[in-house]
């Protein structure tokens, strides 16, 4: 409704229209912007890929060092499940008793699991692995004792330590083994790691706000003239602001895009390269790449940066440009 | 419907543009803005379209003082005023077609509608045959006639124009302002800044006159043939 002239209706809102129609023109218009703003970045294709690029390669860092703790996560996970406990029992204790124990602890809510091994079991398996064979058969008794093994269900240091104390205080174990320290200082350089990376992501993210806001900014000064005109024929901030957000969504899109891109290309050159290693330590460790919600999660982060750095660039700059006359 | 009330406007240095102006445009009223360059026509223009705002005094439309209009209100007010620059300020690497239809664009207008309109703007203008030309490919009096189909495309009840005929020869002018009675007679208020003091006085209309911002005349304007 016209502000000055009473009565003179304005705009398509004079028409009637129903609710239903108007809904969905809103989102026809709103499309259609989207792929103007698309067609706009097509139409200056070395320019939008660079900044594409760039985008590209600064989230590019930001998943990969994500992928790097989330494998880290997966080889130190491998090693807490090896924080056992060694319950090494005394001499001389009746089969019955150390059966009995094995029974306690398989009921015990903080053990996941425990395995028992035999003096005559360990003998054997140490006969197979040290080489030394038969010259043990000249041994006249088996030095070695029951071991129980147990797996505590919390593998996190402090947990692990309290079970250890409390099954050493058993009568029957002579006593018990953890290396604690090992994992402690496992545990803390991965945390270390994790927040480096954080700090780093929150860097290169701020770096990609900073590069959209700017790019934005420029092509709001390049179309300063065909702003004036607008905002002289009557269009709102908000409407002459509406492409430029697209052109911030589109950017986003794409460098989230390009970024998975490198990742992959990335992930696929180091394979071989991984498996050579792996395969030299015996392990079976595989390379975990992206996963489809972490895809997801990519291309949202890029998009609302996107979003971010041309609503800010937007904001300060179109207000600014006033027209200066006839 | 258009009204100014003791309006002066001063520029930061002590310039004064406008010196206690005072008149009033009825509603379907045509008039002359003349005067030589600086004498302040294009400053009343920016006043009445909220580029500037006045330093003392009021502008009244439809007696709403313009003072009053927020920031974000002045888009809705530029919609109700059609504006027609000099150096025609159309959107140069867009249709003539994009440039006609952009204020109803911003109105929300799609589809058929629209289109209608704006065939129907150029139509009056007689440029329905370059719709798809790039303005750069068109003369300057058509030029100047696509700046008269966008201003007038939404139907305004008052239509501004600055110098119109700026860099047209006679012809054209008196066609242009011919395409601007055509206007008046279907009830819309429009005044014209010009400085082509003969095409004035033939056109029989009223005609204010600015001279270093005082308005010295207000009225027909007698045509002194050129000696």
């Amino acid at each position: 409704m016209s502000i000055l002239f009473t009565g003179r209706a304005t705009g398509a809102a004079a028409k009637k229209i129903s609710l239903l129609r108007r809904f969905i023109m809103f989102w026809l218009n709103h499309v259609r912007q989207a792929i103007a703003s698309l067609g706009e970045l097509w139409r200056t294709p070395s320019a939008s890929f660079l900044t594409i690029a760039v985008l590209g390669v600064s989230l590019t860092l930001p998943a990969t060092l994500h992928l790097l703790v989330k494998n880290m996560q997966q080889i130190s996970s491998s090693f807490t499940q090896a924080a056992e406990i060694s319950l090494y029992v005394r001499d001389n204790v009746p089969a019955n008793q150390v059966q009995s124990l094995v029974t306690i602890l398989q009921a015990d809510q903080d053990i996941a699991q425990v395995i028992f091994v035999s003096k005559q079991q360990a003998m054997a398996e140490f006969q197979q692995i040290s080489g030394f064979g038969a010259a043990l058969n000249y041994l006249d008794t088996n030095p070695l004792p029951d071991l129980i093994r147990v797996l505590p269900k919390n593998t996190a240091a402090q947990a692990a330590e309290s079970l250890l104390q409390r099954l050493s205080s058993e009568r029957i174990v002579e006593f018990a083994k953890l290396d604690i320290d090992w994992l402690t200082r496992l545990n803390a350089i991965v945390s270390m790691l994790q927040q480096a990376v954080a700090i780093i992501a929150l860097l290169l993210l701020s770096a990609v706000l900073l590069i959209i806001g700017n790019t934005i900014r420029l092509s709001i000064m390049n179309k300063k003239d065909e702003i004036e005109v607008m905002k002289l024929v009557g269009a709102t901030d908000a409407f002459i602001q509406r492409p430029f957000l697209y052109t911030g969504v589109w950017f986003g899109i794409f460098g989230g895009l390009l970024a998975f891109l490198v990742v992959e290309m990335m992930l696929w050159w180091l394979q071989s390269a991984i498996s050579n290693v792996t395969a030299l330590y015996q392990s079976d460790f595989s390379l975990q790449a992206m996963s489809f919600s972490e895809f997801i999660g990519l291309l949202l982060i890029a998009v609302l940066l996107g979003l971010t750095g041309s609503y800010l660039s937007v904001r300060r700059h179109i207000s600014a440009i006033e027209p200066t006359g006839p | 419907m258009l009204q100014f009330d003791q309006v002066s406007k001063s520029y930061p240095g002590g310039f004064v543009a406008l010196d206690r102006i005072s008149f009033r445009l009825e509603k379907g009223e045509m008039a002359f803005l003349t005067g030589h360059s600086g004498a302040g026509k294009s400053t009343l223009l920016k006043l009445i379209s909220l580029i500037e705002r006045p330093s003392a005094g009021r502008v009244l439309i439809n007696d709403i003082e313009l003072s009053r209009i927020r920031r974000s209100q002045i888009p809705y007010v530029r919609r109700d005023v059609g504006i027609i620059f000099q150096n025609h300020r159309l959107l140069m690497n867009h249709t003539v077609f994009d440039n006609v239809a952009l204020p109803l664009v911003i109105e929300g207008f799609t589809g058929k509608e629209m289109v209608k309109r704006v065939h129907a703007a150029l139509d009056k203008v007689g440029l329905l045959d370059k719709v798809r030309c790039l303005p750069a490919t068109l003369s300057g009096g058509e030029q100047q006639r696509v700046g008269i189909a966008r201003a007038v495309v939404n139907k305004p009840p008052l239509l501004l124009a600055d110098e119109p005929t700026g860099n047209l020869d006679p012809d054209l002018s008196k066609d242009t302002m011919r395409v601007f009675e055509a206007f008046n007679q279907v009830g819309v208020s429009v005044l014209v800044a010009t400085h082509d003091l003969g095409l004035v006085a033939r056109m029989k209309y009223r005609t204010l006159t600015l001279k270093q911002g005082r308005m010295i005349n207000d009225g027909l304007l007698q045509y002194q043939e050129p000696v």
